[in-house]
């Protein structure tokens, strides 16, 4: 929106010097009676008009980039010589055109009417031209509220050059006079407010001496030039008089702007290193401090600390020793690897790593076999990076001549030193932190795995009550129970807990799964099944993995319950007042080879009774810990077990990890924690029933 | 987490590795290091004393796993020594008194290998 006003106010301010242009044109063509005062000053306000619009359109474009004062500079350079070339060859160029040309000023013909035009467009352009360039170096690095001294220097300007031809040899020249000597006051005045100066570089202000010494002399001898007897002098004196007087006070502020220019820069000269030293500084700090927000890397960080170490203490090369396994050279800026190491061993062997609080210097002559470095480096300041008190490394600057660093330079990597330390150590907690995120995200996964590997629903008999429940570790366990609805009549059910924690149990859990999933359609032992995973697990897991489970298939014809166990907790039955631990002997998966695995492993076989309650569980209920790291215990577990015995199954589960939490809740899980309870119902033996039972729908 | 510690004493050509502290899949492998550095010194012999361990997890039990094939086939073996009961029970459950010699103590540990050697010279 905002663009697209000031391009159409741009048009218009151009269309409108156009039009100025073209009446001044027409105007000069058809009347051309040069000594009549009011048509003079009628072409005055008309070429003053036509100026005033190209300067309007001229500073619409120049708002729009942005220069630096070295471009404006140049260009106004660019624009003298131009008008130099204008003023000294007009008198050459024109006795080319016109035999006599200044016959012809008095009596113009229609193409010396339009040839005096171009050149004065052309004058007027450039002169123009100068004029913005001036006005915006004026107000670089200059607050607005000097633009009225720009105005009214302008406005004087203006008047002095339309009064000055009609009244200069009157007697009311001390108007025009007056004006001028305003005009120059006001020159001088907006002259000495330079203060775009101080922000550019030494070198740049050297270049800006020359610059500026070689462009006040084309302004004065421009305004010599234009002085009285010259043609362009008397080609505009009639032409247009007052555009003569306002060439020669612009070249005169132009000449007062570079002189003041010239001693101001020839001023801050011997400042400027300091000057420069500074900004560099603080440009440095800027940078760095954004890099402490931003540097994810530490070894970005680490080439960047290098990078400015060398450029705020004005050293040829800088690195980082770092301890990792042993101390070594990273960063290496400006230096190779094999200098830098050689340097290194011997600040390690001057400097206590530990003991190292501020900045040290070393006079690297003293390092043996110095010949044998590659450059003659020959001082090295050493500066501890330090984190939590602790030296983490050392922040190395040398420099190659005989010039010593400043109490500057000291300073500057003593401060950068800081900063290099806190960013680092950002760097550091930053990476910690991520490292964290990466495991959180793994167990995450582990437990989706998990929570998608265990049975959604417990199946449902009518002999048969069944409760499960499962509440995953933060560290995920490993723990895996399932039910296998074999038959109609026949429900296998296997426990069993993988070693070890995370993703990987996760994964091992997975498996476990399949096996189990594939061995109870085929086998319809407990012990067969278990024979076959353990074959099959001694081969996949590494050796130190194994698995604990207990396997059982209960019979509901039968009422009975067969059940083998592979090293996992004993599986409890509550019978009456009584809590037994059935626990036939075997091996933990994984653990043996097949034929020990095989001649250890025994087989139950329980009849049920009605409300025979049984219980399997995993290890991270008994070994649930208080905040004084004591077992919640099997024995505390089988008395809540036979106080609720009666009560449904759910109900049972309830109160237990109602228990379990109570007594851990000032400690954190440690591991998962799987609890399956089984309740057998008797069914009433009546042949017609169980017929009934047999073949109903089971939901 | 709680703490765990090891150190480890020859006695004559057996090597014992005193447990102290919780040992778990966090602490593991620092009892890892002690079996690696114990077969690199081709030390075989060795004996476990647990008399200071208060709690192992299947994890921990792992390690034992982890080197028992190389040490028997090196004709060493690890023997463990002086559990207390409830240390005991968790390998039990997991069946490993039938895959290693539990002894009540160090001493009888370290005994049983220097029988098992004069049997070997005889």
């Amino acid at each position: 929106m905002k663009a697209s006003a000031i391009n159409i106010s741009d048009n218009i301010q151009f269309r409108l010097f156009l039009i100025s242009a073209i009446v001044l044109l027409v105007y000069k063509l058809f009347i051309s009676t040069p000594n009549s005062l009011v048509h003079m000053l009628i072409s005055d306000l008309l070429i003053l008009l036509t100026t005033a619009f190209l300067f309007l359109s001229l500073l619409g474009y120049f708002e729009k980039r942005k220069a630096s004062p070295f471009s404006l500079i140049m260009n106004i350079g660019i624009l003298n010589a131009f008008i130099f070339f204008l003023i000294t060859f007009s008198d050459s160029f024109m006795s080319l055109l016109f035999e006599n040309v200044n016959e012809r000023i008095n009596n113009p013909s229609i193409a010396s009417v339009l040839v005096t035009l171009v050149y004065l467009m052309l004058i007027v352009g450039f002169i123009t031209y100068v004029m913005v360039t001036l006005r915006h170096l004026f107000f670089l690095r200059q607050s607005n509220t000097q633009q009225v001294y720009f105005v009214t220097m302008l406005v004087f300007f203006m008047l002095a050059s339309l009064t000055a031809p009609y009244l200069n040899e009157t007697k009311f020249a001390f108007i025009c006079d007056t004006f001028l000597i305003v005009s120059v006051l006001l020159m001088v005045i907006n002259s000495i407010r330079i203060s775009w100066i101080a922000f550019i570089v030494k070198k740049e202000k050297i270049a800006l001496l020359v610059l500026s010494i070689v462009i006040a002399i084309l302004f004065i001898v421009n305004l010599n030039n234009s002085g009285d007897g010259t043609l362009h002098n008397n080609l505009l004196g009639s032409f247009a008089p007052s555009v003569s007087e306002f060439v020669n006070i612009v070249m005169l502020y132009g000449a007062i702007y570079f002189s003041v220019l010239f001693f101001t820069t020839l001023f801050h000269i011997p400042t400027a290193e300091a000057f420069d030293r500074k900004a560099e500084e603080v440009s440095s700090l800027q940078y760095f401090s954004k890099l402490i927000t931003q540097v994810l890397d530490f070894k970005e960080l680490a080439e960047t600390v290098t990078d400015i170490t060398t450029r705020v203490g004005s050293a040829d090369a800088s690195w980082i020793i770092w301890k990792d396994d042993e101390f070594a050279p990273i960063a290496n800026k400006n230096i190779g690897f094999v200098d830098s190491e050689h340097i290194s061993k011997f600040i390690l062997k001057k400097i206590k790593w530990d003991e190292l609080t501020d900045s040290a210097f070393l006079k690297l002559t003293d390092l043996e076999n110095n010949h044998e470095l590659s450059q003659p480096y020959k001082i090295a300041a050493v500066s501890p990076l330090k984190s939590h008190g602790d030296v983490k490394g050392l922040l190395v600057a040398v420099r190659k001549g005989d010039k010593k660093f400043s109490d500057e330079d000291k300073n500057a990597i003593a401060t950068f030193s800081d900063y290099a330390s806190v960013s680092i150590e950002n760097s550091r907690l930053l990476e910690e932190s991520i490292e964290k995120e990466r495991l959180e995200k793994e167990l995450d996964v582990a437990r989706e795995i998990q929570k998608k590997i265990l049975p959604e629903k417990n199946p449902e008999y009518d002999e048969l009550e069944i409760s499960s429940v499962f509440i995953p570790a933060f560290e995920v366990g490993g723990d895996y129970y399932d039910f296998f609805e074999l038959s109609k009549s026949k429900l296998g059910f296997v426990i069993a807990d993988v070693s070890g924690k995370g993703i990987s149990a996760a994964f091992i859990m997975a498996e476990v799964k399949g096996i189990f999933e594939s061995l109870a359609k085929t086998f319809l032992s407990p012990k067969e099944i278990l024979i076959r995973a353990n074959d099959i697990l001694k081969h996949t897991l590494d050796t130190r993995t194994f698995v604990s489970a207990a396997y059982g298939i209960i019979d509901l014809e039968k009422q009975q319950m067969k059940l083998a166990r592979a090293g996992h907790c004993p599986v409890l039955l509550l019978r009456g007042d009584t809590a037994q631990p059935v626990k036939p002997s075997g091996i933990g998966l994984g653990l043996s080879d097949e034929k020990q695995f095989e001649e250890n492993l025994d087989e139950m076989t329980l009849m049920l009774k009605e409300n025979d309650t049984i219980v399997l569980y995993t290890d991270g209920i008994t070994e649930a810990k208080n905040e004084n790291m004591e077992d919640f215990g099997e024995k505390y577990f089988t008395e809540i077990l036979l106080e609720n015995s009666r009560k449904a199954v759910d109900e049972i589960s309830r109160k237990v990890i109602k228990e379990v939490s109570m007594f851990s809740h000032n400690h954190m899980q440690y591991d998962d924690i799987t609890l399956v309870i089984l309740k057998w119902k008797q069914k009433i033996k009546i042949d017609g029933d169980k017929e009934w039972q047999n073949s109903a729908p089971q939901l | 987490m709680a703490e765990f510690s090891t150190s480890i004493v020859g006695k004559g050509n057996v090597s014992v590795i005193n447990l102290s502290g919780y040992l778990d899949a966090h602490t593991a492998p620092t009892l890892e290091n002690n079996f690696t550095e114990l077969i690199d010194q081709n030390q075989f012999k060795i004996v476990v004393n647990f008399t200071d361990l208060a709690y192992i997890s299947s994890a921990g039990l792992g390690v034992f796993m982890a080197y028992i094939e190389k040490i028997r086939d090196n004709k060493g073996d690890i023997k463990l020594a002086s559990m207390n009961d409830k240390v005991f029970n968790i390998f039990d459950l997991l069946g490993f008194p039938l895959l290693y010699e539990i002894f009540g103590t160090e001493e009888e540990a370290i005994k049983k290998f220097i029988e098992s050697d004069g049997i070997g010279t005889k």
